[in-house]
């Protein structure tokens, strides 16, 4: 005998439902993200997130406008001799920030490039910073921004 | 965290300090609430009367900076009424009969006179943590964040030895972490001093190691941290690359951070706004957002958890892991094709003993808490369970010393700041989101009531406050969380930038900044000073 089930409300309004960790402070509350068009529009609670079940604050459940906000940087910027930033490409931007790591080596040395990673990001991001200024330069100048 | 977010609610005695938790860590508190129910008793050592003090059994109301004469005092009672644990000490610990002779002079009447807590109050404290079957430690950057951040951290190991409260459920010392990924940031090696998996760079073996993976030659020597750097821009360092930090307003002395940004020849910012600091880049790179990137996080109890891409990011933004591989491409460097942040993930696994037993696949269940050694080890929820990674638990010396910058005649106010729930860092985020400007509108000052009546303010007048390294305009508020002499803000917003104020010092060894701590002067100002932008600010 098939069972009936009901027809899944969210799905039903063009909203889907994607589990993730919240990205404020260091709990890890997990989340559930419901977004309709590539907008969120809430976040609920996981009852069976491992750090907070079924809890989570202010910040978690509602501070989420700002992945929307017309604010967002949405092109690379190079500031030009005019002293302003210019919208560039992909490709420009790249170079513009590789050619002057490279020629501050130049200049100066391995040694005059530090880089800064983030508590913020994934870590998949500070694996890659760590590995690139080891890589690129063959020092160990590189932190992050647990010291303040 | 020694121990898991779970053992929260099962101590018979929790003992927090430098910790806002109900404000900066909201849900675990709710943890600890459960532990409050179920009849645990709660210690609270902070300057501010904070909501947790409210909630606390025992109320210690230190003056600032002054964590470690406290600490030692408990040692000093926790041994003078023999409550320490001998059978463990023995069987785990190594200097402890030097270390009970050591504390014989820091009597609670000696940390009384210099932590403004009652000596009574503090045996209470001591005798409650002693006797206890389970007790825990919670602190955060209360303890971390002053020129003595590692004796604080070495004072309270101290307690958690001499008593034997390490790795049993319910006990340890468990400092809560910040940012969602501050713990992944140092797992992943985004250290001076540390390879991925907390390898030290100055072990050869460790350098032969990633030398052979990354195919270079690298530094057996320490990278300066970035308190150095800082130190260091426009003298021997001319490019820095920063990935999501609002370092102009994030860190201290914020003219010093400035001039330092200004000073380089090339500075390239991936952020998601352009922040205060990314205002001062020459390439600014648009990042992808929380719920725009699939990747991992892990958290303050060690778990390594999975967050997944939601929407798309706007425009040409972009994975922080693809504009990192494409700008070394880009400098020719081999080692950085990546087409997913799967691979990355993976190697990250492979070159760390940390996080050896899994993978991305793994990983996904978010059950694992490192250190996962090999495929196959179920994680470690509880560190030190029967043994420490290190050999013997070691006791410190610890000594008390006064914070870079005490009161004086000039500066006759102490300044501590924080957190408050509603905002977050420097509001790059909560600022842009609706509602949260309905709940703080703007920064203040907390100050004592019969503070401001003594300096001629009433609550929400404008008043000038003044450090050693700058001043700026803020309106003050009534608060009896604020003890006499010691007013508080947070740093959250960029129109009212505390980190102007703060910088008298760091820990000579994390080179952690005292942001906890500096000398300040408020003063009343005339309407005509506060001028109409200040008062636009206000009406809005």
């Amino acid at each position: 005998m098939q069972t009936k089930t009901l027809a899944d409300p969210l799905s039903r309004h063009g909203i889907r439902k994607v589990r993730t960790i919240c990205g404020y402070c260091g709990v890890g509350c997990a989340v559930d993200v419901l977004a309709r068009d590539n907008r969120i529009v809430a976040i609920h609670p996981a009852w069976d997130g491992p750090a907070n079940q079924g809890a989570l604050c202010i910040k978690g459940q509602f501070a989420y406008d700002y992945v929307h906000h017309p604010d967002r940087l949405t092109h690379p910027l190079v500031r030009g001799r005019d002293g302003r930033f210019h919208r560039v490409s992909w490709d420009e931007a790249l170079d513009a920030a590789a050619e002057g790591f490279l020629r501050v080596q130049a200049k100066y040395g391995r040694h005059a490039i530090y880089g800064v990673a983030s508590g913020r990001t994934p870590s998949e991001a500070n694996y890659l910073m760590q590995k690139f200024i080891r890589v690129a330069f063959g020092t160990n100048h590189i932190d992050n921004c647990s010291r303040a | 965290m020694s121990n898991p977010l779970a053992d929260m609610e099962k101590p018979d005695v929790i003992f927090c300090i430098g910790t806002n938790m109900t404000e900066a860590h909201p849900v675990a508190a709710t943890r600890l609430k459960k532990a409050l129910a179920r009849g645990a008793r709660l210690i609270v050592a902070d300057p501010r009367r904070i909501r947790l003090a409210e909630m606390a059994h025992l109320y210690l109301p230190i003056r600032v900076g002054s964590d470690t004469a406290l600490l030692l005092a408990m040692a000093h009672v926790i041994v003078r009424e023999e409550l320490y644990d001998l059978e463990f000490m023995e069987a785990r610990t190594e200097g402890w009969e030097a270390f009970l002779e050591y504390v014989q002079p820091f009597t609670p009447e000696w940390a009384a006179g210099i932590t403004q807590v009652p000596a009574a109050d503090i045996e209470r404290a001591a005798i409650w943590y002693g006797s206890a079957d389970r007790a825990a430690i919670y602190y955060t950057l209360g303890i971390t964040e002053h020129i003595c951040g590692v004796e604080n951290v070495q004072s309270l190991a101290n307690l958690a030895l001499l008593t034997g409260n390490v790795g049993r459920e319910g006990t340890g010392i468990n400092p809560m972490r910040g940012q969602n990924n501050i713990q992944g940031a140092g797992d992943a090696g985004a250290l001076p001093n540390n390879y991925p998996g907390f390898q030290p760079v100055t072990d050869p073996a460790n350098q032969a190691k990633f030398e052979q993976l990354y195919g270079r030659k690298i530094d057996l020597e320490k990278g300066p941290t970035k308190v150095q750097a800082l130190e260091m821009a426009g003298d021997t360092i001319f490019a820095m690359l920063i990935d999501g930090e609002n370092t102009v307003v994030s860190d201290p002395h914020q003219e010093h951070t400035v001039r330092a940004l200004k000073s380089l020849e090339h500075l390239v910012v991936i952020d998601i706004f352009l922040t205060e600091t990314a205002e001062l880049a020459h390439v600014v790179l648009p990042a992808a957002a929380w719920a725009e990137v699939d990747g991992h996080f892990t958290n303050t109890e060690r778990r390594i958890q999975r967050i997944r891409k939601v929407v798309d990011p706007p425009g040409q933004a972009r994975p922080d892991w693809w504009i990192i591989s494409q700008l070394a491409q880009r400098m020719g460097l081999e080692g950085f094709d990546y087409d997913s942040p799967v691979p990355v993930f993976n190697e990250l696994c492979r070159v760390s003993p940390i996080y050896q037993g899994i993978d991305w696949e793994l990983a996904d269940s978010g059950r694992y808490q490192w250190p996962i050694p090999y495929r196959g080890h179920p994680g470690t929820p509880r560190l030190h369970e029967g043994g420490f990674i290190n050999g013997r638990g070691k006791f410190t010396f610890t000594h008390y010393r006064d914070p870079a910058e005490v009161v004086d005649d000039q500066y006759p106010v102490w300044l501590t700041t924080g957190r408050r729930l509603e905002t977050y860092h420097t509001r790059t985020q909560t600022g842009r989101s609706l509602g949260m400007d309905y709940l703080v509108a703007e920064e203040f000052l907390e100050v004592h009531p019969e503070d401001l009546a003594a300096w001629g303010l009433e609550d929400g007048d404008w008043a000038r406050v003044s450090s050693r390294r700058g001043s700026l305009l803020i309106r003050v508020k009534a608060t009896r969380r604020s003890p006499r002499g010691t007013v508080f803000a947070s740093f959250a917003f960029s129109d009212r930038p505390i980190n102007v104020l703060t910088g008298s010092g760091y820990d000579p060894i994390t080179h952690t900044a005292e942001l906890k701590v500096c000398a300040v002067r408020v003063e009343a100002v005339a309407p005509e000073e506060v001028g109409p932008i200040q008062e636009t600010l206000a009406l809005a």
